[in-house]
């Protein structure tokens, strides 16, 4: 199936979650947000989101800025 | 650190503490994290600045990976996290960046900012007002970057922001305070802490700020990309110490004409 993440298109396998993208993509869920659909996922939850195509993610995290 | 005389040092040095949203730092300076020449540098800036909090950005994770984390340098444990939603032009934008800075979970503060034009980067207020409304309205500790308007200041003060950021001058100008007597105009009204956000060159700015009575400086800018961020840093410390310090000190009235410090009685005839 086909998502888009971060404004990119992705393809990840059947059956993928928010965990199982986070591992593929190798980021540490303590570091960032995640938005699914215009909807901010708690962390706890993102073992039992399971990813459908079509989907839009974006992962969020703090980087270096000022104003 | 405690002294002999059994004085802490540090709140000395800083004139008492800042405190708002249930917080307290000791030290009156935020820096930023954006524009150093790397993050090695940042690291040794921040920790030569004294600051105990640093303003960080919420972006899109980069899934190239080639670039290092920020968080790999800042030590949360001893800097708190202040994130911002600079590059935000609408609330609607604004509120949706906070909520998902607060979700990453290292911090319920934010740098509120709503941007009104790109050239300028000054605030769009209205915007702003009803970004600060609704997240005030979600517990977020919330310190809105704003003009050196005394009404608006006083606007957001009663929306209940914790701490009210007037700009000393458009971000990154470097042009010190541009309207030092709106400053004391915002400093007289206000409630809650005024920390001077924006627009700060070099020390004697901040130390300007500092002297007018604010209770802090926020700035990125002029210490990364001066020259040596890390000395620059250094001299902010200095700053904002010796402003606050004047501050409590009270200077002398400004007199026309001179006044002798000398006696006048004496004098060899």
């Amino acid at each position: 199936m086909e998502l888009t993440v971060n404004g990119k298109k992705r393809t990840v396998t059947d059956g993928a979650t928010i965990t199982t993208l986070l591992e593929e993509l190798q980021i540490n869920p303590l570091r960032v947000a995640v938005q699914f659909n215009q909807q901010i996922i708690k962390r706890e939850l993102y073992e039992r989101t399971p990813l459908h195509d079509g989907d839009t993610l974006e992962i969020i995290t703090f980087m270096a800025g000022g104003s | 650190m405690v002294s002999e005389s059994g004085v802490e040092h540090n709140v000395i040095e800083n004139g008492g503490t800042l405190k708002f949203g249930g917080r307290e730092f000791r030290s009156r300076l935020i820096v930023g994290t954006g524009k150093f020449p790397d993050y090695q540098t940042m690291q040794q800036a921040h920790e030569a600045s004294g600051a105990e909090m640093v303003t960080v950005a919420v972006r899109r994770v980069n899934l190239d990976r080639t670039q290092e984390s920020l968080l790999d340098f800042i030590d949360t444990a001893r800097y708190a996290l202040l994130p911002n939603t600079a590059g935000c032009y609408s609330a609607e934008e604004a509120i949706r960046t906070a909520m998902l800075a607060r979700e990453v979970g290292l911090s319920d503060m934010v740098k509120l900012e709503v941007i009104g034009d790109q050239r300028t980067l000054f605030p769009d207020n209205e915007e702003l007002l009803k970004a600060t409304r609704a997240l005030v309205k979600e517990g977020f500790v919330v310190l809105p970057y704003t003009n050196d308007d005394p009404i608006m200041a006083k606007k957001l003060e009663d929306a209940g922001a914790a701490v009210v950021m007037p700009l000393a001058a458009p971000i990154g100008s470097g042009l010190g305070i541009r309207n030092p007597y709106n400053i004391r105009i915002i400093l007289e009204a206000a409630q809650v802490p005024i920390i001077v956000d924006a627009g700060v060159g070099t020390a004697s700015d901040a130390a300007i700020a500092m002297e007018l009575g604010c209770d802090g400086v926020l700035m990125n800018t002029a210490i990364a990309c001066a020259k040596d961020p890390v000395a620059m840093a250094t001299a902010m410390r200095h700053a904002m110490i010796a402003g606050r310090s004047a501050y409590l000190a009270g200077r002398i009235p400004k007199k026309l004409y001179a006044s002798a410090s000398s006696p006048l009685e004496g004098m060899i005839e």
